[in-house]
């Protein structure tokens, strides 16, 4: 017996919100702003050019934990200060962005090295595959906790930089960059203007793992394959981390793109997310017959509208595909 | 332009890694593992010497199965094969020195990996990142549950560069080549991590002439008069700037022109060497449960 797909948009994803997922956060938020930022800025003469200076960075987030990151902003006498910001978020296992065509475009940008990734992760380093299930049993040491915080934290970076202009600070990224982008604009409404989310990962875990046998859900599977009696603690504790249960908070505008053949993140948890964006004015493009790229081959031209649009840099130019 | 010690540089590297034993040793990986397929954590020594890693995935059964050799791409980490290739073939992901699993004692630096080393073909990092891939070539050509005349490797120019040094395989499937005509093509771009060359040899003017004649060494064109398998190449728009490669090759080339639509292009591309290889293609987007 075998039963045909549905329609992606007529899915319904299980994921509940828990009863405490605003204080969840809140006492979250309130832990990472106790710590102090510590920004520090190490100019990267290799990676610029004429028109572009690049700095690696480093900061402080929760747990006393070091990130590190990229940030690329126009030269002066190329486009004057101030300069909206962008924050790129990476994928699972992508390396972060060193956003130097962002910035060329006039963005004071800055790619992110939340912990584990490579440069951040002398404290923690579970692994890949490994990230995704580390501590998933509970939500207080899950692995995505400290994670969407150095995120997060991303946002005070970009504050205590004189040259960014507050009022036009974005994010972007795809698949667990386009999660990011969601729990950033979700938990910062009080600072980012815009964001645009490819792909977005993170979202109805329990549905999408079930819904494909692609890395990295398929971690998922494998864990509950090893641990069945698990089960219950593992849906609990994704429920504090789905963008799902972040979505409506989110209120900037956003844009949401999807493939309608994604194996990796299934197009039915995009359009769950695009529904649960209630609050805010959410644009959702789909793609046919597109996987995991989501389309990225034309959306890229929509993205840089719709940031330009919201967070108008003042340079010209293309810039580098974002990938998840 | 081909280097004029072009073979003995190569020969070189191949002596090296005769003069070395793999040693390998294969460590069962349950949490990974299911009922259709076993993986396991797969170490073997290359030059250095230097440990690497690899993840073996071998489908249950009686084999032998065909095999796909999968290299690395460039990025720290490098995923377990995918579920419906685990079905299909025995499976075998390397991971070159630096990246995650085999950083120890050397971790890769992404951007950074591309140049290091680059003004000497010797110490270029890259003579052991395919020295690497050629000892994966070698392990999986050995096994005796693999059917030696089903074998594919693919990935970007690290598959054609070891399909051409290591005879055995049936069809190379290559995509997202870098170093093919890097050193005349590299200002054509400033994506990564084309760029970290552009930016090396900027901050360098003085070392450009060093850099462009030790990326000739690992540039696919002057590997392809000796690969005798047969290519499928996987190209974006204009086929053309691939023709003096395919004209090249020793074997045959098929151009695939992606379509940008993830979709269609893994089913198409999968279809191919499914139907290369003898098994049924695969989707990996699932269309039907319970099947």
């Amino acid at each position: 017996m075998s039963a045909q797909r549905l329609p992606p948009d007529q899915y319904e994803v299980t994921v509940e919100r828990p009863e405490d997922f605003d204080t969840f956060w809140a006492d979250i938020l309130e832990r990472l702003g106790n710590v102090a930022l510590d920004p520090r800025m190490t100019p990267a003469p290799l990676r610029s050019t004429d028109e572009v200076e690049t700095f690696e960075i480093h900061y402080t987030s929760l747990d006393g934990i070091e990130i590190a990151g990229w940030y690329c902003r126009p030269r002066a006498e190329y486009i004057a200060p101030p300069y909206p910001a962008l924050l790129l978020v990476p994928g699972y296992i992508s390396e972060p962005t060193l956003p130097k065509s962002w910035a060329k475009l006039g963005y004071a940008a800055i790619g992110v090295a939340p912990r584990g990734k490579l440069r951040s992760n002398g404290q923690f380093n579970p692994g890949y595959p490994g990230l995704l299930t580390h501590n998933i049993t509970d939500r207080n040491t899950y692995s995505y906790r400290g994670f969407y915080a150095d995120a997060i934290r991303a946002v005070d970076f970009a504050l205590s930089r004189p040259e960014i202009d507050n009022a036009r600070i974005g994010v972007h990224g795809s698949s667990q960059g386009g999660a990011l982008t969601v729990v950033v604009a979700a938990l910062r409404g009080d600072v980012i203007a815009c964001g645009a989310a490819g792909a977005p990962y993170l979202t109805g875990f329990m549905d999408a793992a079930s819904l494909t046998h692609s890395n990295p859900y398929e971690e998922i599977n494998d864990y509950l394959r090893m641990h069945p009696d698990h089960l219950d603690a593992v849906t609990q504790t994704v429920s504090y981390f789905d963008c799902i249960n972040f979505a409506p908070l989110i209120s900037c505008p956003m844009l949401v793109y999807i493939g309608l053949e994604d194996d990796v993140c299934p197009p039915e948890t995009g359009f769950a997310l695009a529904r649960a964006m209630r609050n805010c004015q959410a644009e959702l493009h789909t793609h046919e017959h597109c996987a995991h790229d989501a389309g990225a081959y034309w959306e890229m031209a929509e993205v840089e509208a719709f940031l330009a649009e919201h967070l108008r840099p003042a340079g010209s130019g293309r810039p580098e595909m974002t990938v998840g | 332009m081909r280097p004029s010690n072009f073979d003995s540089y190569w020969d070189n590297v191949d002596a090296e890694l005769a003069a070395l034993p793999a040693q390998p040793v294969i460590e069962e990986l349950p949490l990974r593992s299911n009922e259709y397929s076993t993986v396991y954590a797969l170490r073997l020594t290359s030059i250095g010497p230097y440990r690497i890693f690899g993840y073996l995935c071998v489908p249950t059964g009686d084999g032998p199965f065909p095999a796909l050799l999968q290299t690395p791409r460039y990025g720290s980490v490098n995923h377990i094969p995918d579920y419906n290739d685990r079905l299909r073939y025995v499976c075998l992901q390397i991971m070159h020195r630096g990246q995650r699993l085999a950083d120890q004692p050397y971790a890769a630096a992404y951007p950074g990996l591309m140049t290091e080393g680059i003004d000497d073909p010797e110490e270029y990092i890259y003579r052991g990142i395919v020295a690497d891939c050629l000892r994966a070539a070698e392990f999986l050509l050995s096994r005796a549950d693999v059917d030696s005349n089903r074998v594919t490797i693919q990935g970007d120019d690290l598959a054609l560069i070891t399909a051409a040094r290591r005879s055995g395989f049936a069809l190379v499937n290559a995509a997202g080549l870098t170093f093919y005509e890097l050193a005349d093509r590299r200002h054509e771009s400033s994506a990564y991590p084309v760029e970290e060359v552009n930016e090396y040899c900027r901050a360098f003017p003085d070392r450009t002439a060093a850099v462009e004649s030790t990326l000739a060494y690992f540039d696919p064109l002057h590997h392809a008069q000796a690969l005798d398998a047969d290519v499928i190449l996987s190209v974006a728009g204009d086929s053309t700037r691939y023709a003096p490669l395919a004209e090249a090759l020793s074997g045959g080339c098929d151009f695939y022109e992606l379509t940008h639509r993830g979709g269609t292009d893994h089913d198409a591309v999968d279809a191919l060497v499914a139907g290369r290889l003898g098994v049924e293609p695969m989707s990996r987007f699932i269309r039907a449960f319970g099947q």
